[in-house]
């Protein structure tokens, strides 16, 4: 068993649309070992893969496969090489076989014999190799009738069955019960004692204790140590996970009177199959932030949604003091009472990106009757409103009211959102990931807006996975895990308290 | 390099395709209309080819048809209800809703109209415009089940409209030949409608269904850009799940569009019936449904080019008797050349997405 490296990255950087995601990140994999990659979400842990899988070209820094400097030219090349990357969400075609799936990937080593003779040769070989790791998966079942689990396994032998000797999970245990997790970890195990370089990128940190050789800690698009996970106590990860409060953006003060209850949130459960809810409790005051903290895919996205009335299953009370219960409301009547939603999902959930940026600004008011009667659009009042708007709000890159709201760049567009959101003044802000994707400027002036309406008294509630985030903004502090706020925290509150109860409950 | 790409023979050389985001509206226009004459002119090309002479063809097309003042009327005439569902197409469409319903619905009104005069409801003068809100009642009841059940159960209306299409013929088919029919001879007619029933013609000889759909339009414009529900027909028709969560009322806007398309179906019955057949006939419907889904189409549910589109498919109809007349050319060759102009045109549309790039050199 050689002990050289097979994946070696120094200096890489990645940006996104002004947004660092990579800086100088350095990270060493060798064979034979299961190699964690730990961080937040966000904290560069995909996007770091992806390079090394080829689907994103690095934008400086270099890449060694084996030794030897490489400059990949996408995925393909990567495949070649003997890198194979199973992704968080899986890519396979639904209605075809495992076998036809797999087949499919193996487009450029099998290209002769007829389709029905590779078919064949491609079962036996899926027969061979998933009784040689202990997988049961029978290659003419159809991917939409397995189970999240077996349809991992599919993913893993097609990059197995592809040649791949470098094994990249992202994310591999978040959809898998324990004992599913379980039976996994111990198969990639095996496949590092055979030589293979596997690495686990997870933000749990139950798996690295148990099955990592070494593990990678990220933090914000930098890789903050490479050690042995055995070699250190967990309160040291946690610490080196969350990170201290970076300089110069110290943690809210804390110390603030909250004004009365705004909106109380009692037995919020998922009524769907799945209980991303489950029986979560909230008050949230006026005058204050009450930031959201937790590992993604606890509930978060799902809370946001009911809350800010996009289609979601949930059962249980919202209620705003003295007005009623918020999933009674319509558009109308939330924009009377002042909620404002700044959803995660931009282009999902608050912007049209094909039409035009005085159409969006326009539903802010469009039912008080400002933009005239329902048979006439005053489409002057709109451009007017909108034009002070995108004056106020900062919001750049605006050649015409008329163009495209998908032109803008991210930052821009989420200071559309706000301006359109705070065209009156707030009372209850609902924010979730208000600065994902944005550049440090654009996150300033966004948590400038948050802080100002806290200020004039609004409740706001910020749902954020970005730790940093909620410590510099909230006056209290919920926990959020599996679906419910497990622990709450008053600033000045203690990060490795808070950080511990995110990953104690995962 | 560049010596070998330039001695490369044309088709080999390499090409790629990239995305467009954004093209100016004269562009467009440009491409749409060379579509069109690419269009025209393979049509014209398997005119000559089924034995009309080719200098006829711009004579009987172009010159006859719409500089004949008779025949221009004729155009006219006969584009009022092509107009209408058209419109009607381009109304329920911008609600992402596939209204192949359009045939049941001109059905309904049309039988809705005729109700009225059989059996005598209201005052000679009153008459006319009763059927005609009658025409439109129908119509939009005709839609209402299938938005219903789109809305409340999900129910794919493509296939829900389209049924109810087999259900409103079989009905008319059922009316002409028995209830209906007129006594004084065995055809599967209605009686004729009274003089006060039929839709006028206007001084100057123009029908009175030509201002009724020229307003329409201009109602129809009015609905889809100036007025609130204009707003929210665009948040439905472009983004649907941003509408959802920005507090568009999806439901009501979809409801409140594809009934206002059944009304205007309902019309065009109206304008068959009353304007051209004088009766309600057993098949005075056929071939609307589908004109008025290309309309809607080749206009990109616009309703100024809806109606622009309505009028060129109503010459090519009017043009396509006059064949049929002249040269036995069947009418079928009508909906040929209609089909022809539609698949020119949804491939222009390919280039208005995409730019086309050579590539420089290079393997």
């Amino acid at each position: 068993m050689s002990k050289q490296n097979a994946i070696q990255l120094s200096g890489v950087s990645k940006t996104f649309d002004g947004f660092k995601a990579l800086a100088d990140a350095n990270f060493t994999a060798r064979w034979g070992e299961v190699h964690a990659l730990l961080g937040e979400n966000g904290a560069g842990k995909s996007s770091l893969m992806n390079i090394v899988a080829g689907l994103y070209g690095p934008e400086g820094g270099s890449l060694f496969i084996d030794d030897n400097p490489v400059k990949l030219k996408g995925p393909k090349e990567a495949a070649k090489l003997g890198i194979g990357m199973v992704h968080q969400h899986f890519k396979l075609v639904t209605p075809f076989t495992v076998a036809e799936n797999i087949l499919l990937n193996l487009g450029h080593i099998q290209t002769s014999g007829l389709y029905r003779e590779r078919l064949r040769r491609v079962t036996d070989d899926i027969r061979a190799m998933a009784a040689r790791i202990g997988f049961d998966i029978d290659p003419d079942a159809r991917i939409g009738q397995l189970s999240i689990a077996e349809q991992q396994r599919v993913e893993i032998l097609k990059v197995l069955l592809a040649g791949a000797k470098i094994l990249i999970l992202d994310e591999p245990t978040a959809v898998l019960t324990e004992d599913e997790a379980e039976r996994l970890l111990t198969t990639v195990q095996g496949f590092a004692r055979e030589g293979a370089a596997v690495i686990l990128v997870t933000h749990k940190m139950n798996d690295v204790l148990r099955y990592a050789d070494q593990v990678t800690i990220m933090r914000a698009g930098r890789t903050v140590k490479t050690l042995k996970p055995d070699a250190v106590s967990v309160d040291e990860l946690i610490r080196l996970t969350v990170g201290e409060s970076p300089a110069g953006q110290d943690a809210s003060p804390g110390g603030r009177v909250p004004g009365e209850p705004f909106l109380r949130v009692q037995g919020l459960r998922s009524t769907g199959g799945r209980r991303a809810l489950n029986g979560l409790d909230l008050t949230l005051n006026r005058g204050e932030i009450y930031g959201i903290a937790g590992v993604g895919g606890n509930g978060q996205s799902e809370l946001a949604n009911a809350l800010m009335g996009i289609p979601e299953a949930v059962s249980g009370r919202m209620e705003i003091v003295g007005e009623g219960d918020l999933a009674d409301f319509d558009a109308a009547r939330r924009r009377a009472l002042g909620i404002a939603a700044i959803p995660a999902d931009r282009y999902g959930a608050a912007l049209a990106g094909p039409l035009s940026i005085a159409d969006n600004f326009a539903l802010g008011d469009i039912h008080s009757g400002r933009y005239g009667p329902f048979w006439y659009l005053n489409t002057r009042a709109i451009e007017a409103d909108a034009a002070e708007a995108v004056r106020q709000f900062d919001v750049q890159g605006v050649r015409s009211l008329k163009q495209k709201a998908a032109l803008l760049s991210g930052g821009n567009a989420q200071k559309l959102v706000i301006a359109r959101e705070f065209s009156h003044p707030p009372q209850l802000v609902l924010a979730h990931s208000p600065s994902r994707g944005l550049d440090v400027k654009a996150t300033e002036a966004v948590r400038e807006r948050l802080r100002a309406a806290r200020d004039n008294g609004a409740a706001v509630l910020l749902i954020s996975e970005d730790l940093d985030e909620v410590m510099a903004m909230a006056d209290r502090i919920g926990v959020m895990s599996a679906g419910r706020i497990v622990a709450e925290f008053s600033q000045p509150a203690d990060r490795q308290a808070i950080g511990q109860a995110m990953v104690n409950h995962v | 390099m560049s010596e070998l790409a330039l001695r490369r023979p044309l088709i080999n050389r390499r090409y790629t395709l990239e995305l467009r985001q954004h093209m100016a509206w004269y562009w467009q226009a440009l491409i749409l209309g060379a579509s069109l004459v690419l269009g025209l002119l393979v049509s014209g090309a398997i005119l000559v080819a089924a034995g009309v002479p080719a200098g006829e063809l711009l004579n009987e097309f172009v010159l006859y048809t719409l500089f004949d003042a008779q025949s221009l009327k004729s155009v006219l005439f006969q584009a009022s209800p092509l107009i209408m569902v058209g419109l009607a197409g381009c109304l329920a469409f911008r609600a992402r809703f596939w209204n192949l319903g359009l045939e049941g619905q001109m059905i309904f009104g049309a039988i809705g109209a005729t109700a009225i005069t059989l059996w005598d409801i209201g005052s000679p003068s009153l008459r006319l415009p009763l059927m005609i809100l009658t025409a439109m009642a129908c119509g939009l009841l005709w839609a209402v089940a299938p938005v219903l059940l789109r809305l409340k159960l999900r129910v794919n209306e493509i296939v829900s409209t389209l049924m109810l299409n087999y259900i409103a013929v079989n009905f008319l088919l059922h009316l002409m030949y028995g209830p209906w029919k007129d006594p004084k001879d065995a055809f599967p007619y209605s009686p004729k409608y009274e003089s006060f029933e039929l839709l006028p013609d206007l001084p100057g000889g123009l029908s009175l269904s030509i201002p009724i759909a020229i307003g329409l339009a201009v109602l129809v414009l009015w609905f889809v850009s100036i007025s609130r529900a204009g707003l929210y027909l665009r948040f439905v028709d472009k983004s649907p799940d941003v509408a959802r969560s920005v507090g568009v009322p999806v439901a009501r806007t979809i409801l409140m569009a594809v009934l206002f398309s059944g009304a205007l179906a309902g019309l065009a019955g109206l304008m068959v019936a009353a304007g051209q057949e004088g009766r309600l006939t057993h098949s005075f419907y056929v071939g609307y449904g589908f004109s008025g889904i290309l309309i809607a189409f080749l206009a990109r549910n616009n309703p100024i080019a809806a109606t622009c589109a309505a009028l060129l498919i109503a010459t090519l109809f009017v043009a396509g008797r006059s064949l049929q007349v002249f040269y036995q050319i069947p009418f079928a060759m009508v909906q040929l050349i209609q089909a022809v102009l539609v698949i020119c045109v949804a491939s222009s549309d390919f280039f208005i997405r995409h730019r086309i790039r050579r590539v420089q050199g290079g393997e």
